[in-house]
């Protein structure tokens, strides 16, 4: 047994925090107001409070003396347990001995010394060893500002690659200067190098788009944000082709799908809410496990949120009566009802004619972000449609968004992350081979880039947030995470096995789920549920559990 | 004998953890240890003095590496289209790392991993090369030694990690674990092949052998670490059939080569006096030094292992300082 020495933390928190000397995420908000933190442990990224940190001790002894005594009970532990947020160690932890069967002993007075071999009281628990000096090693979790991260993943080697990165950067920073004469010369330098940079991968396949969308600045000015719009149609299409040429659209849904499922266990009326329609490519597989789940099927309602379709079609219709056929020929009782609103902002509760007996499933691909710009009304968009999902009070809101900090003030640290984000994004495009899928989602993604870079104002709608920004807001917005487990980790992992090239990775976040290239998160799934009170604290012991 | 509360609730968790990821059919549930392992990303604005940025050096093995460069103080923000700017002092050396796990576990981006480079950095006024090489059992030997191969061949053509005083690039090899065991053998495979390596940093370096020495009977799941679980990671490593005598885990075994007469790096080698494979870390400093190698050992007789992981004990302190004077040596 290895003695530990559990006298020597100092209970006070200091406020310099300098253990932490890693680019570790940011604390979950929850955790703002709490203090103590085991600022070591932290920078390992575990985040359990000092004053814990003997239980913890103590549960892991209680678990490794269970394992000795019936390893077969053990594996059977290792193989099916689902497994949560393990940046929480104590709840992890505590998790694994709730499903492990508890020893009836109690921990031994008396331990073995390991050199000796003699039976010494065992002391561990009380010892106040302080020969070691023991500085700053808790930290405070105040209301710190999100750390400033820029991740960049690179293959990048030609020095003209890196002269158009220079150049792209420096003729950014003249626009965010304003010195619009020495931006435009830069513009033409530009292009004049882009005939001689290798464009097929990295920095010098995507740096086209962003002279375009630099010009389109300058010339046509920051109003000019019809190019983001195109028209709905147009955009359903590229939508689909992005949705076929890469796995980030298929991880949404399958991710968002697998919560939902399991949120509606054991309810038989459940009414799902889609904040952006499109051709319904999430649903069929979400129609087709219910259809399948032991006990039958629930009543499925689907609300589909989309744009009005011009020329008098019904698209949203249209839509819902192939998801209807489909429901039909695997017997699951299902209704459809379009909502066609050019803003998710225009929408109200009232539309959706949640009842109050359904469960309801609140799900948004990329959706929210669009609500983050405010004009000067009283309240941003995006706190208003909070409000309201929160009084339809969902069963789960299913959150996926862009991982990426592209709703900045400066334009140039804008422009320098969407410059990383989008060529790492592009980099993973490369092994795409299909076409026309390729080329429409590279025109897709394209639009994306020309709306951060050129458009302002309520023209901006793309505006990205990482993760920890979410957070933030929505459990400020009075909801609690429902943490994403290993299960669904290992499905996701697994599909991109089969469906895609190597170099996408599936990543843990503090109970979300991410996907990346290479070490690069790039989307952010999550699982929201309202919280019935007033917002908690921090997240009440059993938030893995939907329902 | 008593390590602090933090480090022994840190260590217990791994040990854990990795007995939940070790099938007793040799596979190993690389879907949870993916979930369960806690990572950083890399992160190009400094934190502390350092920032860092992954580069996909091979395409093919999909080998990532992470860079760590100590942000200078006339541009306390890089700008990012200078990642790769050239260093400018007169001699700067690269510490090319190898992080530990077994052959298993762990990678380049792992937060206990992304913070010992970070201290590195600054310790050994470095660049720092983490290379996420291939893992066991999915892939065993030598792929884990030809990634450590490409990544040295990468740096060592790289124009903007030459120092100016002979414009070459300065290479040091570091390890913890199978990252010592990793950097002895990427070192013998440069020297022969003409690629200067300036000094091994080998951190309880992973080898064994078929024979159980008397450290291993005296320690076996003393310390966090059984002989059980060594012996399932060398099974994954080795090629199917081969025993702990392969050249591999054993260097000086009955299957190893002498390095009499071979030009070799200077080694320093950290051995955890509570280590169960400490005898076989010693046959390794001994074999160096009966080859007539120049070779520091640093014996913490106290010591667990992983305690260079986390700086609230004496033994980290001390070990820093003398990796810091081993490669300042060369300055």
């Amino acid at each position: 047994m290895v003695l530990y020495d559990s006298g020597r933390l100092a209970g006070s928190c200091s406020g310099s925090g300098s253990s932490s000397s890693s680019s570790s995420k940011p604390p979950p908000p929850s955790l703002q107001k709490q203090q103590d933190i085991d600022g070591l442990l932290a920078g390992a990224g575990y985040k359990v409070r000092s004053s814990e940190l003997r239980k913890v001790a103590q549960r892991l002894e209680r678990l490794e003396t269970a394992m000795v005594n019936s390893p077969a009970d053990f594996s059977q532990l290792a193989s099916d347990t689902i497994h949560y947020n393990p940046s929480d160690l104590a709840s992890w932890v505590d998790s694994l001995l709730s499903e492990f069967a508890q020893p009836p002993t109690c921990p031994s007075e008396f331990i073995m010394d390991p050199v000796t071999n003699q039976t010494v009281v065992n002391d561990a628990w009380t010892t106040t060893n302080s020969n070691m000096p023991q500085v700053h090693q808790n930290i405070c979790y105040e209301q710190q500002s999100l750390n400033n991260q820029l991740t960049v993943v690179t293959a990048m080697e030609e020095d003209s690659g890196i002269r158009l990165v220079h150049m792209l950067l420096t003729c950014a920073e003249c626009v965010q200067r304003g010195d619009i004469s020495l931006a435009t010369s830069f513009l033409e330098d530009m292009q004049g190098l882009l005939t001689r940079v290798n464009t097929v991968c990295g920095i010098g396949k995507v740096a086209g788009h962003f002279i375009d969308a630099l010009s389109r600045r300058i010339f046509q000015g920051i109003g000019g944000g019809s190019i983001s719009g195109g028209s709905a149609y147009e955009n359903e299409i590229l939508y689909h082709h992005f949705y076929e040429a890469c796995p980030y659209l298929k991880f949404a849904h399958f991710t968002a799908n697998q919560a939902i499922l399991e949120a509606f266990d054991g309810h038989d009326c459940v009414h799902v809410v889609d904040f952006n329609l499109m051709h319904g490519l999430q649903w069929p597989a979400l129609i087709q496990a219910l259809a399948l789940r032991p006990g039958g099927p629930p009543l499925l309602r689907l609300t589909g949120i989309g744009p009005p379709s011009p020329d008098g079609r019904d698209s949203l219709r249209e839509i819902g009566l192939r998801l209807a056929e489909l429901a039909r020929s695997v017997n699951v009782r299902f209704a459809f009802r379009g909502v066609a609103a050019s803003r998710l902002e225009d929408v109200k509760p009232w539309m959706l004619q949640v009842n109050p007996k359904e469960s309801v499933a609140v799900n948004s691909i990329m959706q929210l972000h669009r609500l983050l710009g405010s004009d000067s009304n009283l309240n941003s968009p995006i706190e208003t449609v909070l409000s309201w999902i929160r009084s339809l009070n969902p069963k789960i809101m299913t959150v996926v968004e862009q991982e990426a900090n592209h709703n900045q003030p400066g334009f140039l640290d804008r422009f320098t992350e969407a410059l990383h984000y989008y060529s790492t994004m592009f980099d993973s495009l490369e092994a795409c081979t299909v076409q026309p899928d390729k080329a429409l989602a590279e025109i897709h993604i394209q639009r994306e880039i020309t709306n951060v870079v050129s458009c302002e104002g309520s023209a901006r709608v793309e505006r990205h947030q990482p993760l920890a920004k979410w957070r933030t807001r929505l459990s400020g917005a009075g909801f609690r995470p429902l943490h994403l487990g290993s299960n669904a980790y290992k499905q996701a992992s697994m599909l991109l096995t089969l469906f895609s090239a190597e170099g996408y990775v599936v990543e843990e976040n503090d109970g979300c789920l991410t996907l990346g290239w290479h070490s690069r998160p790039l989307i952010a799934a999550s699982a929201w549920q309202a919280v019935s009170d007033a917002p908690a604290e921090f997240p009440a012991p059993d938030t893995h559990r939907p329902g | 004998m008593v390590v602090p509360l933090n480090t022994w609730v840190l260590i217990s968790n791994f040990k854990l953890a990795y007995n939940l990821l070790r099938r007793p059919d040799g596979t190993f549930n690389r879907h949870l240890a993916e979930f369960l392992d806690r990572k950083v990303p890399a992160n190009a604005i400094p934190v502390d003095g350092v920032f860092s940025f992954d580069v996909l050096i091979d395409r093919g093995t999909s080998l990532l590496s992470r860079i760590y460069r100590p942000a200078t103080a006339e541009e306390p923000l890089p700008n990012v289209a200078e990642l790769e700017k050239p260093v400018t002092d007169e001699v700067v050396p690269v510490v090319i790392f190898f992080h530990g796990g077994s052959f298993a576990h762990s990678s380049a981006n792992s937060a206990i991993y992304d913070t010992l480079c970070r201290r590195l950095v600054g310790l050994c006024k470095a660049v720092v090369v983490s290379v996420n090489y291939r893992r066991a059992p999915e892939n065993r030997y030598p792929c884990a030694y030809d990634d450590g191969w490409t990544a040295l061949k990468w740096v060592n053509s790289r124009p903007w990690l030459q120092s100016k005083k002979d414009s070459k690039v300065h290479i040091y090899l570091a390890g913890d674990s199978s990252g010592g065991n990793i950097v002895h053998h990427v070192a013998l495979r440069a020297m022969e092949s003409g690629i200067d390596v300036l000094g091994n940093i080998l951190l309880n370096p992973m080898f064994g052998g078929q024979e159980r020495t008397e450290s291993e009977e005296r320690l076996d799941g003393k310390y966090f670490v059984t002989l059980r679980d060594r012996d399932w990671y060398w099974r994954a490593y080795l090629p199917e059939g081969e025993n702990r005598d392969h050249h591999a885990c054993n260097p000086f075994g009955p299957n190893g080569r002498s390095l009499e007469g071979i030009r070799f790096p200077k080694s320093l080698v950290v051995v955890a006096g509570l280590d169960l494979i400490q005898d076989w870390q010693l046959a390794y400093v001994e074999g160096l030094k009966k080859a007539g190698q120049e070779v520091k050992l640093l014996y913490m007789e106290q010591a667990t292992i992983g305690f260079y992981l986390l700086p609230n004990n004496n033994h980290f302190h001390t070990i820093m300082d003398e990796i810091s004077k081993f490669v300042a040596s060369d300055c």
